[in-house]
């Protein structure tokens, strides 16, 4: 009779212990429909489901310039300006690659300015498959959010289960302090893409 | 006899259980619910104000009479303008900042507030991780509208759930008043051009 309650218990305890690990182990419900990452590094052609993405130059500047409406504008930041330069094409049939984030080594997220308004070469980019298209992703980050981040590229911005491409920094050049080696004091968004580099003289970390 | 009056009282204490608890209940939540009611408390205004997902300083507050940070009048408006320090607390870029400041006691014609960064007059842009802005609200008011020389302005804050009951999302959530915070306004007038409204009406 003992043997038998003892058993009882032992089993309504079980259950209950089985139970209440499954509840605290079940997965984020944000999590089960969260973004599927696809890895890649720099220089290397990222495959996701409806479009293929190739970070080729990431530049670091203090101020950047643009032309907005006809009128020069000098951004300023408390940070960084990044400006991705990617190579975007699409896979199946034309499609927008509208989504980028600068992920930093602790996990925070920076999503693309919205400072620029609308221009040409910013997101959302239209692709086609088959042509290679420079599309650009910028960024305002603070300069310890350099070293160790990625680049998160996404068709959109709430894109449960679709592909997102997660592309690591780990080939940028950065100094002892994590601040990137190659600070430019401005950038112009409007130059002509092969001179920028050259036209500029890079200025060291300050 | 006896027996039978001690099993009648058994009988309706065992059924009558969870209606005394209940009239207990209620009568404990209707005492409580007598209290007088604790106001929002007074925020120092000269210290950071950790207001749910943003950190706040705010900075000064002025009526305009021409536009300021970009924000176009009408004729015959002027705008009561809060500039304040704001620093996402959160892990991802954000701009749910519209509702964190409403003054009390003043006649808007739209309560909802233009927001500009004060750096380059953008209008509402997203705000980063860590990343402290200047960012000035401006409420455009009638001409006419008299503004007080101190100034409450009611701040919001929501709660941060990690599960939302509708979606099990993470998001911030039930805004509450977390308090007032009460600011000297100055009256700015417009420069270089003539003043519209009655000047002197702010301060």
């Amino acid at each position: 009779m003992r043997i038998r309650v003892l058993g009882n218990l032992a089993v309504l305890c079980a259950t209950v212990a089985l139970s209440y690990g499954m509840q605290v182990t079940k997965p984020h419900y944000a999590d089960l429909t969260a973004p599927i990452p696809i890895d890649g590094a720099m220089n290397d052609t990222v495959r996701a489901r409806s479009f293929a993405v190739r970070l080729d130059k990431v530049i670091f500047a203090r101020q950047l310039k643009a032309s907005q409406f006809g009128q020069e504008k000098l951004l300023t930041t408390s940070g960084l300006w990044v400006v991705a330069t990617t190579s975007l094409t699409a896979t199946g049939a034309s499609t927008a690659v509208a989504d980028g984030t600068w992920q930093g080594p602790t996990g925070l997220r920076y999503h693309q300015t919205e400072r620029l308004g609308y221009r040409q070469d910013m997101p959302p980019h239209g692709v086609d498959p088959g042509l290679d298209k420079r599309g650009l992703f910028v960024f305002e980050v603070p300069s310890d959010q350099i070293r160790g981040a990625r680049l998160l590229i996404a068709a959109r911005q709430f894109g449960p289960l679709d592909a997102q491409a997660r592309i690591s920094l780990d080939a940028l050049p950065t100094g002892a302090d994590g601040q990137p080696s190659d600070i430019l004091p401005e950038f112009d968004l409007d130059a002509a893409p092969g001179q920028t580099s050259q036209g500029q003289t890079p200025q060291g970390k300050t | 006899m006896f027996k039978t009056a001690r099993s009648k009282i058994q009988t309706w204490i065992t059924a009558g259980a969870g209606t005394i608890a209940a009239l207990f209940v209620a009568g404990v939540m209707g005492a409580f619910g007598a209290l007088p009611a604790h106001g929002p408390p007074q925020l120092p205004p000269d210290a950071v104000i950790d207001a749910g997902r943003w950190r706040l300083q705010p900075v000064r507050a002025y009526v305009s009479h021409a536009g300021v940070h970009g924000v176009p009048l009408k004729p015959g408006q002027k705008a009561l303008v809060l500039e304040v320090d704001m620093t996402n607390r959160t892990a991802q870029s954000d701009k749910g900042y519209f509702n964190v400041f409403t003054p009390d006691g003043i006649v808007l014609p739209d309560s909802s507030p233009m927001i500009v960064l004060t750096r380059d007059s953008t209008m509402t842009p997203e705000l980063h991780p860590g990343m402290t802005e200047r960012m000035a609200y401006v409420w455009p008011l009638a001409g006419d509208n008299a503004v007080p020389a101190n100034l409450a302005f009611g701040v919001t804050a929501e709660i941060f759930k990690p599960r939302d009951n509708l979606h099990g999302t993470p998001g911030w959530y039930n805004p509450y008043r977390l308090g007032t915070v009460t600011l000297p306004v100055t009256d700015l007038p417009a420069t270089g051009q003539p003043a519209i409204g009655q000047p002197g009406s702010g301060s």
